[in-house]
């Protein structure tokens, strides 16, 4: 055991700051010993609320150890190693892996928050060093930062909102006060829909495939893991008991991105769509409550991480070595690229849940909760997502790696790829040959067997489906242009919708203080010349205001009648 | 001790007639007299007013002849604060007359007849003697408005005389109606009996209301203050400064006494809507007089229109008669009439000194006459009522005592007069403090091609600036700046004589 002595973000964020003054390759390793550090530190620190303090004026708990945010700090460290080094590999700057070390120190700090306020405190950070992130590339990720932090202010805006409601009821912002997660009569609703925007439910997801493809290529990789693994993580805190309409909106997310992702052909775009729809699953478990549907929800981000970080790489290696991010511009890669071909073709097995690999467990046991429920909705969403994943994944590799010939040659990963890629994709396997060791890790007691013949016929009738489904609907699908998302439609809405007000408000603006400055000419002008403007409202062509002698005692008669009349 | 309490009239009024016979010997002698009389007149007052707030009210029947039929002088505490403040006003007045003028004894003879008369008002313990008094005062401060030699003060003297007189004549027909009533004339005496009558009684209410409304023209409250401008801007300076710090002073010290002593709390009580004439006219009166006091170009019209205003404040504290408010109201007469004072003697000091009589002759003034300027913007100030001068104690207990009392429409209108104060002294601050002058020299000649009235009104004064004017000034502004840090303990010397009058 080891006694806790700072948050994990700590040093983190420590080799964030000094990562841009020490160069590149001093940085990149001190960045890499700093998150490799908090895998074994997180692990041995025993169970409980640790570093309790004040956080603007209020209890807060820094370094908050369950079997949760031990579990997310598990994965979270060993993939913000794997991604400093393949940063390092990928030539990324030195200032970009700083940004993306702050963004993994926030959701460290966001993930081991004891309480509601350090959570949101850091999920706002998190908010903010993520965007910086998109930004640094420059281009065309500057516009789809912009978006990015929109999304993300109002859905943090939201979930803050939903913490202070919480506080007025509870009283205070520790977890330990409210065993059954966010109370109050709005609250769970403001946090649904704000921790909604970074799980990306339908309809609030649109910043992901618009976000996510943007950047330099090393950084989707962080992008693609923390935030939306973050959001599951304290969709969990709000719901530990489970909400069945969230299940269901995991559902149809599973269906939806699934869709939305066979119909792309900008790869990461497709990857992103199947975050959405991935997300879905955990999401879908952390609704249908529960300690096998709980456990399948996290264990479905342990391994998502895992498969999701690797498909980034490996794709990411594909436009680094081809400087090609189209699906039709690419094809028959494997001959050429056989170390980034194969963790491809393990990472999509996973993904898509194929027995023997690591997304098997996990959707299997998530699909099972929902079967278990006679969710029977549910259950077949669940399934159709399987499908759809199975089908753009073939659709996926099909196309880059094997299908015809690619022209010029082509370099494999360099060895700081390889051996980031390697070494995730052999987690791949191992945890889906061996899932005690994942069982191990989850929290709770339940029982789940993966490897019974009705699991494993449905994992091969998944992906028979796949195969025939890709077969029938590949000629269709090539001809299927640009999918359009919600966001061809909300963009130009948001945009006029607030160039409108902008413009109403300037005019109403001016048109009182137009008002102002009349009143205020008016006013003067009385002041000045005060018998003028009497003379010009009664008419007559001259008043002397000033009270004569007969005015003076007519006034005085007048006051004494209303005295007596009042007083009588 | 008290004995002493008639010769707070007898002295003055022996003055005055010394002053005069003086005069048929020798010219200009009446200044020497007049101060003597008033230093006197101060020590007296001091004297009294500390054994009323060691010892308890002081009465004193003159003549021998038993309360109810004869005469009663009482002082109470607010008495008390009264005659201090009329002496102390009257001598530093003086101090400032010395030089400016005017000189003849005639004058002087006029100006402690008029001290007799208002501290007679302030002691009196009888509503016809009250009445007799309020006559002398009147008469003698008609008299001095016209010691100006123009016509416009002449003119202004009249009309002062006129509306004056029928404010006093309301009076006593109101005191007439009491008597009827009740077949008594002393104050105390009447209190009790007009509670016998009964409030609801028409006499009773008839005669409330002729007081009130005669009282109101003595005040100048809001629309019955019309002699009252022409009377300030028409006399000289001297003139202008004592009547505007005393007269309505006093005249609102009678309407105090009149409602508080007379009429009593519990009149106010049984006839809600005579508290909402007070209310009204108040209100009115705040936001009128501070209206027309920005609409003025010549200083002392403008100063004028401002004490209508702060008028209507002391009027709000009579009708809110809760112990803050009136603590607030005793507060404000004596700092308005020290603030007042000082403003019409900075006003003559500035005229005297540069011949500025208008508001944009007093621009670039802090570089011509820096401390008369800075005597003018303390004492505007202070009237403004920034803490912790005395315009801001007044001010300050009279809301408190309107929020006690829950009457929120006062409430706002006295805490927006502050504001409206600003409205007009900081034009002239800032004229003071951020313009350059025209020219030099540009006061009296633009106001003799202008034909501004002013012009011919007070030049005759006195064309010589002395020590004794800056020293009368400066005196006002340290009092103003200063005496706030008093106002606490003044509020507990006040206190058992507020409890008699709230009982």
């Amino acid at each position: 055991m080891v006694d806790p002595i700072v948050p994990p973000f700590a040093f983190v964020l420590l080799a964030a700051v000094l990562l841009p003054f020490v160069g590149r390759r001093v940085g990149h390793a001190l960045g890499l010993l700093a998150t490799a550090a908090v895998v074994p530190y997180v692990w041995f620190v025993p169970e409980g609320a640790h570093l309790a303090t004040q956080l603007f004026g209020f209890d807060a708990v820094l370094f908050n150890v369950d079997a949760f945010s031990r579990l997310m700090g598990l994965i979270f460290g060993f993939i913000g190693a794997v991604a400093v080094l393949y940063s390092w590999a990928s030539e990324a700057d030195a200032p970009q892996t700083a940004f993306a070390l702050g963004y993994v120190g926030t959701s460290l700090g966001a993930v081991f928050g004891g309480d509601w306020l350090s959570l949101i405190f850091f999920w706002e950070l998190m908010a903010v060093t993520s965007t910086a992130l998109v930004w640094y590339h420059g281009g065309r990720a500057i516009r789809s930062g912009f978006r990015y932090a929109i999304f993300h202010g109002i859905g943090g805006t939201l979930l803050l909102g939903a913490v202070v409601w919480h506080y007025a009821e509870v009283g205070s912002f520790l977890f330990t006060a409210s065993p059954d997660g966010l109370t109050g009569a709005v609250a769970p609703l403001l946090a649904a829909v704000g921790i909604g925007v970074n799980v990306g439910f339908v309809g609030l997801h649109t910043w992901l495939p618009d976000t996510y493809p943007a950047p330099h290529f090393a950084a989707s990789v962080y992008l693609c893991v923390f935030t939306t693994k973050t959001g599951v993580y304290g969709m969990y805190r709000a719901f530990p008991n489970g909400e069945i309409a969230i299940a269901y909106m995991g559902g149809l997310m599973a269906v939806f991105g699934a869709s939305m992702a066979l119909l792309q052909d900008d790869m990461r775009r497709l990857l992103s769509y199947h975050i959405q729809s991935q997300v879905g699953y955990m999401v879908a478990g952390v609704g249908l409550g529960g300690a096998l549907a709980t456990a399948g929800a996290f264990g479905h981000v342990f391994n998502h991480i895992l498969y999701k970080s690797l498909l980034f790489m490996t794709v990411g290696v594909v436009i680094y070595r081809t400087g090609k991010e189209d699906l039709n511009d690419l094809g028959g890669l494997a001959r050429k690229m056989p170390i980034t071909a194969v963790t491809f073709f393990v990472a999509a097995f996973s993904i898509a849940g194929f027995p023997g690999f690591n997304g098997f467990v996990s959707k299997g046991m998530v699909i099972v909760a929902a079967h278990e429920e006679h969710l029977d909705v549910l259950w077949y969403l669940l399934l159709a997502g399987g499908v759809g994943t199975f089908l753009s994944f073939i659709k996926l590799g099909y196309y880059v790696f094997l299908h015809g010939e690619y022209d010029g040659a082509v370099r494999d990963a360099n060895p700081g790829q390889s051996v980031a890629m390697v070494a995730t994709a052999a987690l791949c396997i191992v945890y889906g040959l061996y899932p005690p060791a994942l069982y191990a890790l989850l929290p709770g007691s339940f029982a789940y067997h993966p490897f019974t013949p009705d699991h494993l016929a449905e994992g091969f009738l998944l992906a028979a489906a796949g195969i025939v489904g890709f077969v029938v609907l590949k000629t269709p699908l090539k001809k299927t242009g640009l999918a359009p998302d919600l966001d061809r439609l909300y963009n130009p809405g948001v945009f006029y919708g607030s160039r409108g007000i902008v413009v109403a408000v300037t005019e109403v603006y001016a048109a009182v203080d137009e008002a102002v400055v009349d009143l205020t000419r008016k006013t003067v002008r009385a002041v000045k010349d005060p018998n003028g403007v009497a003379a010009s409202v009664t008419g007559a062509d001259s008043v002397d205001l000033r009270a004569g002698f007969g005015t003076s005692i007519l006034l005085v008669m007048v006051a004494l009648a209303l005295a007596l009349v009042l007083l009588l | 001790m008290s004995d002493l309490a008639p010769f707070l009239i007898a002295l003055p009024i022996l003055g005055s007639v010394v002053a005069l016979l003086i005069g048929l010997a020798r010219s200009e002698t009446g200044w020497p007299v007049a101060v003597v009389a008033m230093i006197g007149q101060t020590g007296l007052a001091a004297w009294l007013a500390y054994q009323v707030f060691t010892g308890g009210p002081i009465e004193y029947v003159v003549g021998g002849f038993e309360v109810p039929y004869g005469i009663e002088l009482v002082i109470d505490g607010l008495s008390a604060s009264m005659i201090v403040l009329i002496a102390t006003v009257a001598l530093g007045v003086l101090a400032y007359a010395h030089a400016a003028g005017p000189r003849s004894n005639p004058f002087y003879g006029t100006y402690l007849l008029l001290v007799a008369g208002l501290t007679g008002v302030c002691i009196t313990g009888d509503v016809f003697n009250m009445y007799v008094f309020l006559e002398i005062t009147g008469l003698a401060a008609y008299a001095l408005v016209a010691s100006g030699r123009s016509g416009r003060s002449a003119v202004a003297a009249l009309k002062y005389l006129i509306v004056g007189t029928v404010g006093a004549s309301l009076f006593l027909l109101g005191v007439g109606y009491a008597y009827i009533a009740t077949g008594t004339l002393n104050m105390a005496d009447l209190a009790a009996k007009l509670a016998a009558v009964g409030y609801t009684s028409t006499l009773v209410q008839t005669a409330f209301a002729f007081v009130v409304i005669g009282l109101f023209i003595k005040v100048a409250v809001f629309p019955l203050h019309t002699w009252q401008p022409e009377a300030y801007a028409g006399a000289p300076d001297s003139v202008s400064a004592f009547i505007a710090a005393l007269v309505s002073t006093v005249g609102a010290y009678a309407l105090a006494r009149m409602i508080l002593s007379v009429f009593t709390v519990d009149f106010l009580a049984a006839n809600p809507l005579a508290r909402d004439l007070l209310v009204a006219g108040a209100m009115v009166s705040i936001v009128a007089g501070s209206a027309l006091a920005v609409a003025q170009t010549e200083i002392k019209r403008m100063l004028a229109y401002s004490s209508v205003s702060q008028f209507g404040l002391v009027l709000a504290a009579l009708s809110v008669t809760n112990r803050t408010a009136l603590i607030g109201a005793a507060v404000h007469l004596v700092g308005h009439a020290i603030m007042k004072g000082g403003l019409f003697l900075t006003a003559g000091l500035v005229a005297t000194g540069t011949g500025a009589r208008t508001v944009d002759g007093y621009e670039g003034l802090s570089d011509r006459m820096p401390i008369a300027a800075g005597a003018f913007a303390v004492l505007a100030l202070a009237m403004v009522g920034v803490p912790p001068m005395v315009g801001f104690a007044g001010k300050w207990y009279i809301a408190l005592g309107a929020i006690e009392a829950q009457i929120w429409p006062l409430a706002v209108v006295i805490l927006a007069s502050t504001l409206l104060t600003l409205a007009y002294f900081a034009r002239l601050i800032e004229r003071m403090y951020f313009r350059e002058a025209a020219s030099v020299g540009d006061g009296p000649t633009a106001e003799a091609e202008t034909g501004s009235p002013t012009g011919d009104a007070v030049l005759a004064d006195g064309g010589r600036v002395t020590a004794g004017m800056y020293l009368a000034v400066l005196a006002a502004a340290v009092l103003a700046a200063t005496l706030g840090v008093a106002v606490v303990e003044y509020g507990r010397l006040l206190e058992p004589t507020l409890e008699l009058l709230l009982a």
